[in-house]
C-alpha cells in the first residue's frame, strides 16, 4: 500500500453514487438497451462496494465477490440482449413499453 | 475436497451430470420423449441420490454450502416440483410453434440453483444460487416463441428482478464491510460480540431485506409479480410460484437462524423485525384485497402467492420473540410442504387446460362450468383452492394452523390479526372460482386432457388431501429436521 490511499468510506460513497445513478436509469428509461445499461451500473457498483470492503478487511473475499458478480452480471445481460432480438424481430422498436398488454 | 465431501454433494452433482447428458441429447438428437424421459431420469437420479448425500451427515462442503436435512427436504421438494414442471411442459408446448427440447435443460438448470439456495450458507453461494436460477427463470418465461405476453413479463421480470438481485448484492456489500463476515456463521459472530451501532451496517440490512423482499414478491415490493405470473406459461408460473419462492424462503430461513438476522439491527436502528411485521402485514391484508380484483385466474393466484409469503413470514419472526428455533423451522417447513402442494395442484390444472389448441386459459369465465366439462381436473382444482383458503381437510388448513400456534405461542397478536383478516377476505375469491365451476350449461369447447397431465393433476390433488387429513409423516418428518438443524453456538 502506498502512503496515501484513499479512505474506505470515499470509495463507498462513489459506489453508492453509481448504484443510484443505476437505479435512476431503470427507472426513468424506457429504452431496453438503456435498462440493461443501468442494470450494469448498478451491479458494477455493487462489485465496487465489495472491493472497497474487501481492502477495508484486507481479505481477497471482495474481489472474489467482484469477479462472481461479473460472471452474473455478463449470463444476465446474455438473456436481456436474446430478449431485446426477440422484442426488435416482433415489434421494430426497442421501447419496453412497446409490449404492454399485460395489466398494470 | 473429501470423498465424504463429494458424497455429500451426490444430488448436486448428479443433477448437474443429467443437465449435461439432457444438453449433449439435445444437441445431437431432438425428440421430445427422449428429452423428457431423459429429463425425469436425472432428476429421480438426483432424488434417490438425497439419501447417500444424507448418510454423509450434516456436513459444510467448502465454507459456502451446507448439506443437511434441512437441504435435503428442500432439495427433495424442489426436484419433485421440476418433474412435475417437466410433464406439465411437455403437454403445454405440444403444438406451439420453435424447438421445445431445450426448455428441459434451463428446467433442470434452476432446480440446480434452487438446490444450491437450499444449501447456501454464505453470501457468494446465496448469490450464486439467487442468479442461477434467475436467469434460467428469465429464459423459461419467455420460452414460448410466437407469443408476445411471455416476451414482456420476460422483460419486466429480468429487470425487476435485477433491481432486486443489485439491491441485495449492494447490502451484503455494506454488511461485509462493517462485519468482515461473508459465511452466515461469521456473521452471528459478530452479532454477539461486535459494534452494531454503524450507519453502513443498518444500510446495509435495510437493503439485504428489501432485496429479498423483492424475491419473495412481498409488498410493496411486488410490482413485477401479477404481470409476470400472468403472462408467463402456466407451468413456468407455477413453477415461479413454488420454487423460486419457496427456495428464496429456505435461505432467508438459515439466514435468520445461522446468522441472526433479527438480532442484527443495533441501538437506535428499526429492529430488522419491525420492518418484516410491517411487510408482512401488507402482503397478507393488501395481497388479499388486490385479489377480489382480479379476473384473471394466474393474476388472482399471484396476489394470493403474495398474501400466503406474508403468512409465512409469521414464522421467520417467531425467531425474534422466542428462544426456539426448531419451532420457527417445523412450522415453515410444514406451512411449505403444504402452500407448495396446493399451488402446484392449482397451476397444473390452469397448465392443463391450457392447451395449444385454445390457447391460455385465464380468465375465470373461461372456468365456467368446468365441472361438467372435465370432472377430474375440476376437482383437482377445487380441492387446491380450497385448500388455498385454509379449510380443514387439506394440506392449507394444517399449513395454517402450524402459523397459528407458533403466532399464539410468540404473541404476535398483531400478525395473527393480520392473517385471519386475510384468509377471510380470501375465502370469497377462491369459491368465486368454484361457484364459476359449477354452472350448468356454460359453452365452451372441451379439449382432450392429456394422460400425464390428467395423472400429475390427480397425483397433486391427492397429496394436497393426503397432507390434510393425515399429515403425521410430515409433521414427524419436518420435527426430527427441525431438531437436527446445525443451530450457531
Amino acid at each position: 500500500m502506498t502512503a496515501v490511499s484513499v479512505p474506505i468510506e470515499h470509495v463507498l460513497v462513489l459506489a453508492a453514487a453509481l448504484f443510484a445513478i443505476g437505479l435512476v436509469g431503470v427507472l426513468v428509461r424506457r429504452n431496453v438497451i438503456f435498462l440493461l445499461m443501468s442494470l450494469e451500473i448498478m451491479m458494477n457498483a455493487c462489485g465496487l462496494a465489495f472491493i472497497a470492503a474487501g481492502a477495508r478487511w484486507a481479505q481477497a473475499d471482495g474481489q472474489i465477490m467482484y469477479m462472481l458478480i461479473l460472471a452474473v452480471a455478463a449470463a444476465e445481460v446474455a438473456v436481456g440482449l436474446g430478449l431485446v432480438l426477440q422484442l426488435q424481430r416482433r415489434f421494430n422498436n426497442l421501447d419496453i413499453d412497446a409490449a404492454s398488454e399485460l395489466a398494470g | 475436497m473429501t470423498a465424504l465431501d463429494f458424497q455429500a454433494l451426490a444430488p448436486h452433482l448428479t443433477l448437474t451430470g443429467g443437465t449435461l447428458v439432457v444438453l449433449l441429447a439435445v444437441s445431437f438428437w431432438r425428440s421430445r420423449r427422449t428429452t423428457l424421459a431423459l429429463t425425469l431420469l436425472s432428476l429421480t437420479a438426483a432424488f434417490i441420490a438425497l439419501w447417500p448425500g444424507l448418510d454423509a451427515g450434516p456436513r459444510a462442503v467448502t465454507p459456502l454450502l451446507m448439506l443437511d436435512a434441512y437441504a435435503a427436504f428442500f432439495n427433495g421438494l424442489f426436484i419433485l416440483i421440476g418433474a412435475v414442471t417437466a410433464l406439465l411442459v411437455h403437454r403445454y408446448l405440444q403444438g406451439r410453434a420453435g424447438s421445445q427440447e431445450e426448455f428441459h435443460v434451463l428446467l433442470l438448470v434452476a432446480t440446480l440453483g434452487a438446490m444450491t439456495l437450499a444449501s447456501a450458507q454464505h453470501f457468494a453461494a446465496l448469490l450464486l444460487g439467487l442468479e442461477i436460477l434467475s436467469i434460467s427463470l428469465y429464459a423459461m418465461v419467455a420460452y414460448p416463441e410466437e407469443d408476445n405476453p411471455p416476451l414482456e413479463a420476460a422483460l419486466k421480470y429480468l429487470v425487476l428482478s435485477g433491481v432486486g438481485s443489485t439491491v441485495m448484492l449492494f447490502g451484503m456489500a455494506l454488511i461485509y464491510h462493517a462485519t468482515g463476515a461473508l459465511g452466515f456463521a461469521e456473521l452471528a459472530a459478530f452479532v454477539a460480540t461486535g459494534d452494531r451501532a454503524d450507519l453502513w451496517l443498518t444500510a446495509g440490512q435495510v437493503l439485504f431485506i428489501i432485496g429479498i423482499a423483492f424475491k419473495l414478491s412481498l409488498i410493496p415490493f411486488h410490482m413485477w409479480t401479477p404481470d409476470v405470473y400472468q403472462g408467463a406459461p402456466a407451468p413456468v408460473t407455477g413453477y415461479l410460484a413454488t420454487v423460486s419462492k419457496a427456495a428464496a424462503f429456505a435461505v432467508l430461513l438459515r439466514f435468520a437462524v445461522d446468522a441472526r438476522l433479527l438480532d442484527l439491527s443495533g441501538a437506535g436502528a428499526v429492529p430488522v423485525a419491525t420492518l418484516f411485521a410491517v411487510i408482512a402485514v401488507l402482503s397478507m391484508v393488501v395481497g388479499n384485497v388486490l385479489a377480489l380484483l382480479q379476473d384473471s385466474v394466474k393474476r388472482l393466484l399471484a396476489y394470493s402467492s403474495i398474501a400466503h409469503v406474508g403468512y409465512l413470514m409469521i414464522a421467520l419472526l417467531v425467531l425474534g420473540v422466542l428462544p426456539n428455533e426448531a419451532m420457527a423451522v417445523e412450522t415453515a417447513l410444514m406451512f411449505l410442504a403444504g402452500y407448495l402442494a396446493m399451488t402446484l395442484a392449482a397451476f397444473a390444472v390452469v397448465s392443463e387446460l391450457s392447451a395449444a389448441a385454445v390457447g391460455e386459459r385465464d380468465r375465470i369465465a373461461e372456468y365456467r362450468g368446468l365441472f361438467w366439462r372435465h370432472p377430474l381436473l375440476a376437482s383437482v382444482l377445487t380441492a387446491a383452492l380450497l385448500s388455498l383458503a385454509g379449510i380443514p381437510l387439506t394440506a392449507g388448513f394444517i399449513a395454517k394452523f402450524y402459523l397459528f400456534a407458533a403466532g399464539v405461542e410468540g404473541a404476535l397478536w398483531g400478525l395473527l390479526w393480520a392473517m385471519i383478516v386475510g384468509s377471510a377476505i380470501s375465502i370469497y375469491y377462491y369459491l368465486k372460482i368454484v361457484f364459476a365451476m359449477t354452472v350448468r350449461g356454460a359453452d365452451a369447447p372441451a379439449i382432450p386432457a392429456s394422460f400425464a397431465g390428467l395423472a400429475t393433476a390427480t397425483v397433486l390433488g391427492v397429496v394436497v388431501l393426503a397432507l390434510g387429513i393425515y399429515p403425521t409423516p410430515l409433521i414427524e418428518l419436518a420435527s426430527d429436521i427441525a431438531q437436527g438443524l446445525r443451530l450457531t453456538p
